[in-house]
């Protein structure tokens, strides 16, 4: 069950799979020794995330933007939307001019963009996908030796959970919607201090072993004279049966010690609001558990969400929710742009920006727990007011345990996103040389950010 | 089902959004003989809903059993989340709350407390292969819906030995037991089937058991009982007068107010209440007692009306018959004298309130966190119950016309919408009915000033017809012929968990037409429905592996 990721399975993975074709710069990664080890000379790993947040940033109608970078390369310039991750530049990089390319498919509002960087496929219908989230190929390829395989989590306090991370395209995850609930999850029943001194395997979970045993042995029969839709949702049904029993495995098993490891005390609850204020401060109390569950290594890969697509938040106190505000404001004359939407943004991106403080406030290593990490934020749509789908935001944060070339600005106008989503299952370690279909197929990732 | 109005390419929209792409139809053998006697297709596997789930667990066991867990997010198809638990499988974070739930489940269950009342026999040493077998056929009957397989039976069997073996403790196996039927798929999952009829070697029917379910979780929200069972095993099912008995016994039994609740709970989209939220700002009475009183005014009132009173389904559109509880009486702004937690309670005319869509519910979950949304009220009386679903908004609407309105009312801003080309097709037909809902708030509390202007609560409708007001919008809807045939569509959709098929129109205008002459009652419906072969009929789906040679020779 448990697989590690050297150059021998590397190449075994290369003929086994159905992958095409590999680029140079992907061997280059698995064979750089750029990473960063642990004070007694083991290896740290690489964590990937993502993180979502709705309604793009601002363009301008004249064509200016309030967030692209003049200067492309090192050393980009802090325009006015990427204020809050000002701080972190250094370890940001910052893709602009990316689109999401439909072909003859429409541009489903406020889904065809995340569903084009996560799936590859342009979708036919809201709420699904036409593929796997690529997130979920990433855990498979290096999280399987963590309790969790991934870690989702909403902290946009919706009507619905959210989560844009699936197998299927139909079923996504269920997220963990509340700082109590992630709590439990990482750090609840289950959870072995991977720093005690006194660890004890517990018999109780070869038991629950055997409870399972007695499901999967059944497979065969249900999966006999099954039409195509149904065999799909047991085939995953069965997955997550798999998932259960690694989890079960890898309890059995003692945890290497973590040093940055500190089991961090149960939140308070937070008051009940989609107001930006209330999102922002639940989003720092959640990746600070977030971050302390990496550290403990419960899982190496998540996916965040902020806000959803079609985005709820608003200013404490006004009527209008953000989602109404990017269509409903017009452009200032004076300005340029629309000054309320923008502000938005701003604050959007403060709950970004206090995310990934978080992380880099975990000492690890010989350097912070962001720097073992890819997180990669983006957006639904680029300019919201007219709903485009060009220029949709992404960012690149963390340095990947070394592969990231960080702090840079690529812009590539008119390029695929799927290009970044490729570039950034390469740097987190799974071993995939094409991605996307349609015009959006490529094999060919942004060079310039891999180390 | 009538589609007359007026407006041709939106007869073509609602058409396709209306009726599945006809799939094809019952599948003919050549011979029965080239089938395996054992033969059957699995055609259909839905996911339980959280409620499914909740009643069965309490019917089976004890409704002492507390089921403390987080369930997968469900999913709305069609309207109804009925038939998006068909599409829905589970994730590894639902599967891990699954797995919880059944152990906690069964050390309820078998724990000090429960297990007299649950186990059918008494074990003797730590190791009783009849007791252990005794009782997994038993409950693996009740929660997989059909009798073990021997296999099914042997493999549980097993586990519990190997636990009790273990520990020394015949229940710390049978636990495992237990939660093993519990996470599994057949459990997890209504897995329907369909076998080769015995009157006719060139058709599928659906097999007993699959048959015992639809009718169970249709009048009861839960799992067949031993009756139920019993009928399909003995083959009364198949029977005209064995079916007509189950059906009478179903809905005469007081259960079957729950099975009509599920209904109208996913239905009308009663959901969503534990995570709405207000600003406190501008709203400053909505807590979450407030949201949860108006989801239960919600049941109540259709309980009182539909169910205790039988009355005519039309009527929740007009009649101002309901409950409320303190918390609900502040924000309605009325007295609250009585003694009880909730208190029967009239609304008056001028109160300008009509139905259950003017409820604090309804107006409170269809509208923003500050504001109302006469856009999002228009859609949801549209979609919920007009079966008219809005379409996406086009992605290439120029908003770049659109100016901030110096209207001082929701209404001035959205009629300016509504003069820019690219927005009314969409707000013209979604807005009118929300409009003439305006006097009520974000909230649902009645108001007719907005920014100190007088609220216009007139609305035209797409199709010409007008009225004024809540109340006139009630009326409207109460005589509109969309609002019965939505709703035997939507009755027929949830039992079957399908979108009805193109050929289903000729039953469904049946069906509708017989709903009328029944008074409009739900209960009658139900029966009707579940006595028609179209709520049994059997669909192939998709890709069929087995027998693929036979599946191929269609008549």
């Amino acid at each position: 069950m448990k697989f590690r990721l050297n150059r021998r399975s590397l190449l075994r993975g290369m003929v086994g799979s159905a992958t095409v074709s590999m680029g140079i710069p992907l061997l280059d990664i698995f064979l750089n020794e750029n990473g960063t080890a642990y004070a007694d000379g083991s290896r740290v790993p690489v964590r990937f995330g993502t993180y979502f947040w709705g309604l793009g940033l601002t363009d301008t109608p004249a064509g200016g933007t309030r967030w692209v970078p003049e200067k492309i390369g090192s050393g980009y310039e802090v325009t006015p939307e990427l204020k809050a991750i000002a701080g972190l530049k250094d370890k940001i990089s910052v893709f602009s001019g990316f689109r999401a390319i439909p072909d003859t498919k429409p541009n489903l509002v406020h889904w065809s963009g995340h569903a084009s960087i996560l799936s590859g496929t342009a979708p036919s219908t809201t709420s699904r996908f036409e593929a796997a989230s690529f997130d979920t190929r990433i855990a498979d390829a290096i999280g399987t030796s963590t309790r969790f395989k991934s870690v989702n989590i909403d902290a946009s306090v919706s009507r619905r959970p959210i989560s844009y991370s699936t197998r299927s395209g139909s079923t996504f995850s269920s997220p963990d919607v509340t700082p109590l609930e992630l709590y439990n999850r990482l750090f609840g029943e289950g959870y072995q201090d991977p720093n005690s001194d006194n660890w004890q395997p517990n018999p109780e979970i070869m038991l629950r072993q055997s409870v399972l045993s007695a499901v999967t042995d059944q497979r065969q029969a249900l999966m006999k004279s099954i039409g195509k839709d149904d065999r799909e949702k047991l085939d995953q049904y069965f997955s997550s049966v798999r998932d259960m029993e690694n989890q079960l495995a890898v309890q059995l098993q003692r945890p290497e010690p973590r040093e940055a490891c500190i089991l961090p005390r149960a939140p308070e609850e937070l008051p009940k609001a989609a107001s930006v204020d209330v999102v922002n401060a639940n989003t720092k109390v959640m990746a600070r558990l977030l971050a302390m569950g990496l550290a403990c290594d419960q899982t190496r890969v998540f996916n965040f969400v902020h806000t959803g697509g079609t985005s709820e938040t608003y200013i404490a106190g006004e009527r209008k929710i953000y989602h109404q505000i990017t269509h409903d404001e017009p452009t200032d004359t004076l300005l340029g742009y629309q000054p309320q939407s923008s502000k938005l943004a701003g604050l959007v991106m403060e709950g970004l920006g206090a995310f990934l403080e978080e992380l880099d406030g975990v000492k690890e290593g010989d350097g912070t727990l962001l720097d073992n990490c890819l997180v990669m934020a983006f957006s639904d749509t680029g300019y919201a007011k007219i709903h485009s789908i060009d220029n949709i935001p992404i960012l690149f944060a963390g340095g990947a345990g070394g592969r990231h070339k960080t702090g840079q600005h690529i812009h590539e106008e008119g390029s695929s996103v799927t290009r970044v989503s490729l570039t950034a299952m390469q740097l987190a370690g799974a071993p995939v040389g094409e991605f996307g279909t349609g015009s959006m197929r490529t094999s060919n990732p942004i060079t310039e950010v891999i180390a | 089902m009538k589609l007359s109005r007026k407006t041709v390419p939106l007869c073509a929209l609602v058409l396709t959004l209306l009726f599945a792409a006809t799939e094809f139809n019952p599948i003919s053998a050549e011979s029965r003989d080239q089938l395996e006697k054992t033969d059957q297709l699995t055609i259909a596997v839905r996911r339980l809903t959280e409620s499914q789930y909740r009643h069965t667990i309490r019917d089976v066991f004890s409704p002492e059993v507390e089921i403390n867990a987080r369930f997968e997010p469900e999913q709305r198809e069609g309207g109804l989340l009925a038939i998006g638990s068909a599409m829905l499988s589970l994730t590894s974070s639902g599967f891990e709350q699954y797995f919880a739930l059944a152990s906690s489940i069964s050390d309820q269950v078998l724990g000090d407390e429960l297990r007299e009342s649950v186990m059918p026999c008494i074990p003797v040493a730590a190791i009783d292969h009849d007791c252990v077998r005794q009782f997994v056929s038993r409950f693996g009957e009740l929660l997989f819906r059909r009798p073990l397989s021997a296999a099914e039976l042997d493999a549980r069997v097993a586990t519990a030995e190997t636990g009790a073996s273990q520990a020394q403790d015949f229940y710390a196996g049978l636990k495992l037991a237990l939660t093993s039927l519990l996470v599994a798929p057949e459990f997890l999952f209504r897995v329907e089937t369909a076998e080769l009829s015995t009157a006719s070697a060139h058709e599928y029917r659906l097999n007993a058991y699959s048959m015992a379910t639809r009718l169970s979780f249709l009048f009861w929200d839960t799992t067949p009982d031993k009756i139920l069972l019993d009928a399909a095993a003995s083959g009364a099912l198949y029977a005209e007068s064995g079916l007509q008995s189950q059906i009478a016994r179903l809905s005469e039994s007081p259960q079957m107010a729950e099975g009509i609740e599920a209904f109208f709970v996913d239905m009308m989209q009663i959901d969503g209440f534990e995570n709405m939220v207000k600003d406190p700002a501008i709203y400053p009475k909505f807590n979450q007692l407030v949201s949860d009183s108006a989801r239960e005014q919600m049941l109540l009132t259709i309980n009182d009306l539909l169910i205790t009173n039988g009355g005519d389904y039309r009527d929740i559109f007009t009649s101002n018959k309901t409950f409320i509880n303190r918390a609900l009486a502040a924000v309605y702004r009325v007295p609250y004298t009585s003694q009880e937690e909730w208190a029967a309670y009239e609304f008056p005319e001028d109160s300008e309130r009509a139905g259950l869509i003017t409820q604090i519910g309804p107006m409170s979950l269809w509208a923003h966190p500050g504001t109302s949304s006469p856009t999002r009220r228009g859609i949801k009386i549209h979609e919920i119950f007009m079966c008219e679903p809005t379409p996406d908004p086009p992605a290439d609407v120029d908003f770049s016309l659109v100016q901030d309105s110096t209207k001082g009312t929701t209404r001035g801003r959205l009629l300016d919408h509504m003069e820019n080309a690219g927005c009314s097709s969409c707000h013209g037909r979604s807005d009118p009915a929300g409009l003439a809902l305006e006097h009520f708030d974000g909230l649902g509390q009645f108001r007719t000033l907005e920014n100190g202007v007088f609220i216009d609560v007139s609305a035209t409708l797409y199709d010409g017809s007008k009225f004024t007001g809540a109340q006139g919008l009630g009326e409207f809807l109460h005589d509109d012929p969309r609002i019965p045939s939505c709703l035997v569509r939507n009755v027929f959709s949830y039992g079957v968990a399908q979108l009805p098929r193109y050929e289903d129109r000729d039953y469904l205008q049946e069906q509708t037409e017989l709903f009328a002459n029944n008074g409009y009652r739900i209960s009658t419906l139900f029966e009707e429905i579940a006595s028609t072969a179209e709520f049994y009929h059997v669909r192939i789906p998709e890709g069929i592996k087995a027998n693929s040679e036979v599946i191929a020779t269609t008549p």
